[in-house]
């Protein structure tokens, strides 16, 4: 069983690195194909200076061979080379400071959105129908179709401007409070409708029926037996979702002017800076990918039923 | 219950590779001075925000600096940055007036340059004494001469390396063969430190703006020893200057802390101990900030409050004078003539020149800089912006053009419009169809109008498409992503294409000398393609004392001539006559269409005294003081 196990994983990881290197190639040469430059700007460069910057950085060279070049740097050495925008800065430190921020930002986001989503679903279930489950529902319906953007504003307009509580950038530890709210609040919500409806499902089940039948206490029946059960479509939602936002909500960010790892990606596509787009790509490629199967093992702890072959 | 546990743990596990893999990456000792940074500006946040007669200012003009490397910037909010870091022979300063001019700041003075048998020109600076760096050590000639030769080098290959362009020895150093390979590798500017407070630097030219290119950050120094470390300029801990701040703090994307420089020679006056420069590319964020006390200066605003934050804040919102043009450029090698004409060579170009300038008069400037604009935009009726000087000492566009009743090329005003749309009807009607019931033309080839993704650009393009649709010309708009487009137009695979230039200097060159073949920025693809060959230009230069004078030339042989005549010229009457010369050379062609001449807007709080900007949008903290 365990070998088993070991050996999925195993296989589970070698797809891993296949991911990431065929996302590492179709960006790279898409990147190259896309017209522009990172040495463009509304005051032109002389050509000259192009060919100068274009050597320095061997831009010059055949693109396959660059690509070459490219993967060896990043296996042999983790070399994700130098910004060509912000000069002398390493795409490494770019990456760095920018997921600091964001990862802080998710981890806290996407954590108390599920502490909170699965609390509530599971008041909503228990309460089907009743004033506490409608009123749950009334409000997630309202934070999963409203935009980040409008809750943002809405949150910074009452928070920052009229009340003065919380400063509107997110550059200091106070300023991440509304950015983390703005940020949980839709994956709060779903998570709370998922979970309700999974939890109906099961409450229905025979198990539940029988375990109430042989006098099973209420809260060992909601802990022990439906809860759990019912979070499997948690999970499968929970892991890509912690992947997609502690690598950087590009909204969120700047809205609230959070140094993120977000907007560095989204400037690095405008400014053609190649090292820095196949940085960022590579580093949430490898997030996402881990994620993935980091959920995809847990079903095998909530669920043992569950064959991952 | 055993199971629940299990997974909650399970859920940890992930929470904590989650927070790991986020440190990873940082990793290093960087982080924590950055985090303790972060804390030191929360507090500082506080204390500006309310108390009275801090000295610590913050501000936001810009999203986080491609670079601080004085040397390698080339963007206005990096100069801003770094003219607050550095000190060079020369500076922007307010006089009691409150009028802008260059003096000295390490240099003792400003003399004038002695002009040598061959026509150049040697000037001679002398450092005031005791001149250090923000660590203390002593600051040399050498430190000049060795920073220009890297500016000005082809290894760092800097986008204001051309700055030098003026010094002598400059054009050694990129001088290339046929293979593309450097000839002179050992070539360096001709500058040398005589003594360790003595510059001499000799220009192939006099040059009017000399002064202003001493003041401009690509000519402030640099320490040898400190510029090894290439990543010297990204981190406080490696950056060493030598003007009225030093860093002290960088959070990448957040915030750039400046404190006062004690070791600065002229500290006495500085009156701001610290400036926060807070990083953001949101407007909205930005006026958010302002609004709520924690900024004290904005530079930009979003499009769409303008209107209200004008009547808002009658007070806090300014409008400044820019050095800049917007405007329309045509690809010159686009026939814009309808399929049937028998037009060719000459005939055709001179068609398509007065095509593209009667589409000119279409178009009503009051209506885009009061509807769209509206940030106090000039109308333009010439390409050289408003705000450079002619040699007199008048405003160098209040004499282009050359009619006595009007400013310009033609007559912007409002009342004109109606006049000018006629005259614009009358010349488009000599090349095409005129329906005079309906009042279009019938076979104008479709006209494809090109620009770059922002909502004010799209909104003129809309304006341009309806002005144009109106009188038949069916008008389409494409849109580019920013790096595509700049691709595009400097491609010339574009019929029409929004633009716009903002000077580096006061001098009407910096307009004028982006046309010439092979410029970078000739968008038009002047003398280019087809155009090359096309003979129709006439230059005459022999009132200037010049043998000079051409008829029906090229482009190449006109107008470069022109320009690089005009760079070697060191009367000022002769060079600003035959700047106008090259503006009017552009303006015939019809190929540049100016729309209007840029404003700076930016939002001051009324507490903050002492702060100005110049012409350049570079702006001012170091005599702020905060009351109030």
């Amino acid at each position: 069983m365990n070998s088993k196990l070991l050996w999925y994983i195993i296989k589970r990881l070698l797809l891993a690195v296949a991911t990431v290197w065929l996302v590492i190639t179709v960006t790279f040469f898409v990147t190259r194909a896309v017209p522009g430059g990172p040495f463009l700007s509304e005051k032109a460069t002389t050509e000259a200076v192009t060919a100068a910057l274009e050597a320095k950085y061997g831009l010059d060279k055949p693109v396959f061979q660059q690509y070459l070049t490219y993967l060896k740097d990043i296996i042999t050495e983790l070399d994700f080379g130098p910004s060509l925008k912000q000069r002398g800065r390493e795409v490494i430190d770019i990456i760095g400071d920018g997921l600091k921020t964001s990862a802080k930002l998710g981890v806290i986001a996407a954590f108390s959105a599920l502490a909170v989503g699965v609390v509530l679903g599971a008041v909503a279930a228990l309460r089907r129908n009743k004033i506490i489950d409608k009123v749950i529902m009334v409000i997630t319906t309202a934070f999963v179709s409203m935009p980040s953007f409008i809750m943002g504003s809405l949150l910074l307009v009452v928070f920052a401007v009229k009340l003065h509580m919380l400063p509107a950038n997110g550059s200091t530890a106070e300023g991440l409070i509304l950015p983390i709210i703005t940020l949980s609040l839709y994956p709060m919500a779903y998570i709370t409708r998922l979970t309700r409806s999974s939890m109906l499902d099961v409450l229905g089940q025979d198990y539940i029926r029988t375990a109430k039948a042989k006098g099973v206490s209420g809260p060992r029946i909601i802990f022990g037996h439906a809860l759990k059960n019912s979070l499997i479509p948690v999970i499968t939602y929970f892991g890509p979702m912690l992947a997609y936002i502690i690598t950087g909500s590009l909204v969120v960010e700047q809205v609230f002017a959070v140094p993120g790892i977000g907007r560095a990606f989204v400037n690095s596509i405008t400014n053609r800076d190649y090292p820095l787009i196949m940085g960022t790509t590579i580093v949430l490629a490898t997030l996402i990918v881990v994620m993935n199967l980091i959920s995809d093992l847990l079903y095998k702890v909530v669920d043992p039923r569950i064959n991952l072959e | 219950m055993k199971k629940f546990l299990a997974l909650l743990l399970a859920l940890a596990m992930v929470f904590c590779l989650a927070a790991c893999s986020g440190g990873d990456d940082t990793g290093d000792a960087n982080s924590d001075n950055n985090t303790t940074g972060n804390e030191d500006n929360g507090n500082g946040d506080e204390n500006t925000g309310s108390a009275t007669g801090t000295s610590s200012i913050n501000v936001s003009i810009a999203s986080e600096p491609d670079t601080i490397d004085p040397a390698l910037n080339s963007a206005v909010d990096g100069a801003t940055m770094v003219s607050h870091l550095f000190a060079g022979l020369a500076k922007w300063a307010q006089d009691e007036n409150g009028n802008l001019e260059i003096v000295a700041d390490c240099a003792t003075e400003l003399p004038e340059g002695v002009v040598n048998d061959d026509g150049t020109v040697t000037y001679t600076y002398t450092l005031k004494d005791g001149l250090t760096w923000s660590d203390g050590e002593p600051l040399t000639a050498q430190d000049f001469v060795f920073a220009w030769n890297r500016a000005a080098s082809t290894e760092l290959a800097a986008d204001y390396g051309y700055m030098f362009e003026v010094v002598d020895g400059y054009a050694d150093i990129w001088a290339t063969d046929d293979a593309g390979n450097y000839v002179n590798p050992d070539a360096t500017l001709n500058a040398v430190a005589v003594d360790d407070t003595t510059i001499e630097v000799t220009l192939a030219n006099a040059v009017a703006y000399w002064n202003e290119l001493l003041a401009f950050p690509t000519y402030f120094p640099v320490r040898e020893d400190v510029v090894a470390d290439e990543s010297w300029a990204t981190d406080p801990s490696t950056y060493v200057s030598n003007g009225a701040y030093e860093l002290t703090g960088w959070e990448h994307n957040s915030v750039i802390t400046l404190t006062k420089n004690e070791n600065y020679h002229d500290a006495d006056a500085v009156t701001m101990n610290e400036i926060n420069f807070y990083l953001s590319d949101d407007a909205n964020n930005m006026l958010t900030n302002f609004e709520n006390g924690d900024w004290l200066l904005i530079d930009t605003v979003p499009t769409n409050e303008i209107e209200t934050l004008q009547t808002e804040y009658p007070d806090e919102f300014f409008i400044e004078g820019q050095i800049g043009t917007y405007y329309i450029s045509w690809n010159i090698n686009v026939n814009l003539l309808p399929s049937d004409s028998t037009l060719t060579g000459v005939e055709a170009e001179e068609a398509n020149d007065d095509i593209r300038n009667a589409l000119s008069l279409l178009l009503d400037r009051n209506y885009i800089c009061e509807e769209i604009g509206q940030a106090g935009q000039q109308p333009a009726s010439s390409f050289v912006a408003m705000g450079m000087t002619d040699a007199d000492g008048s405003q160098f566009y209040e004499n282009a053009g050359h009619s006595d009743d009007y400013i310009g090329y033609f007559d912007v005003s409002a009342d004109a419009y109606e006049s000018n749309y006629e005259q614009a009807i009358a010349t488009l009607q000599q090349y095409y169809d005129y329906d005079e019931s309906t009042g279009t033309f019938t076979n104008v080839p479709t006209i494809t109008y090109l620009y770059n993704t922002d909502e004010s650009n799209q909104a003129i393009a809309e304006y341009v498409q309806s002005a144009w649709s109106a009188v038949g010309i069916n008008v389409q708009l494409e849109n580019q992503e920013w790096n595509t487009f700049l691709n595009t137009r400097k491609n010339g695979d574009y019929t029409v294409a929004r633009n716009g230039w903002l000077a580096d200097y006061n001098d009407p060159i910096s307009f004028l000398d982006m046309w010439t073949t092979a410029s970078g920025n000739n968008d038009t693809q002047f003398g280019k393609g087809d155009h090359a060959s096309i003979a129709m230009y006439d230059l005459d230069l022999t009132p200037y004392g010049y043998e000079v004078n051409v008829t029906d030339g090229t482009w190449a042989e006109t107008y470069d001539v022109l320009i690089s005549t005009i760079k070697s010229c060191t009367d000022d009457e002769a060079r600003y006559a035959m700047m106008h010369l090259a503006e009017d050379m552009l303006m015939t062609s019809g190929c540049i269409t100016p729309i209007y001449f840029y404003t700076d807007i930016y939002m001051l709080d009324s507490s903050v005294h002492g702060f100005f900007a110049n012409p350049l949008g570079y702006k001012y903290f170091m005599y702020c003081t905060i009351e109030g």
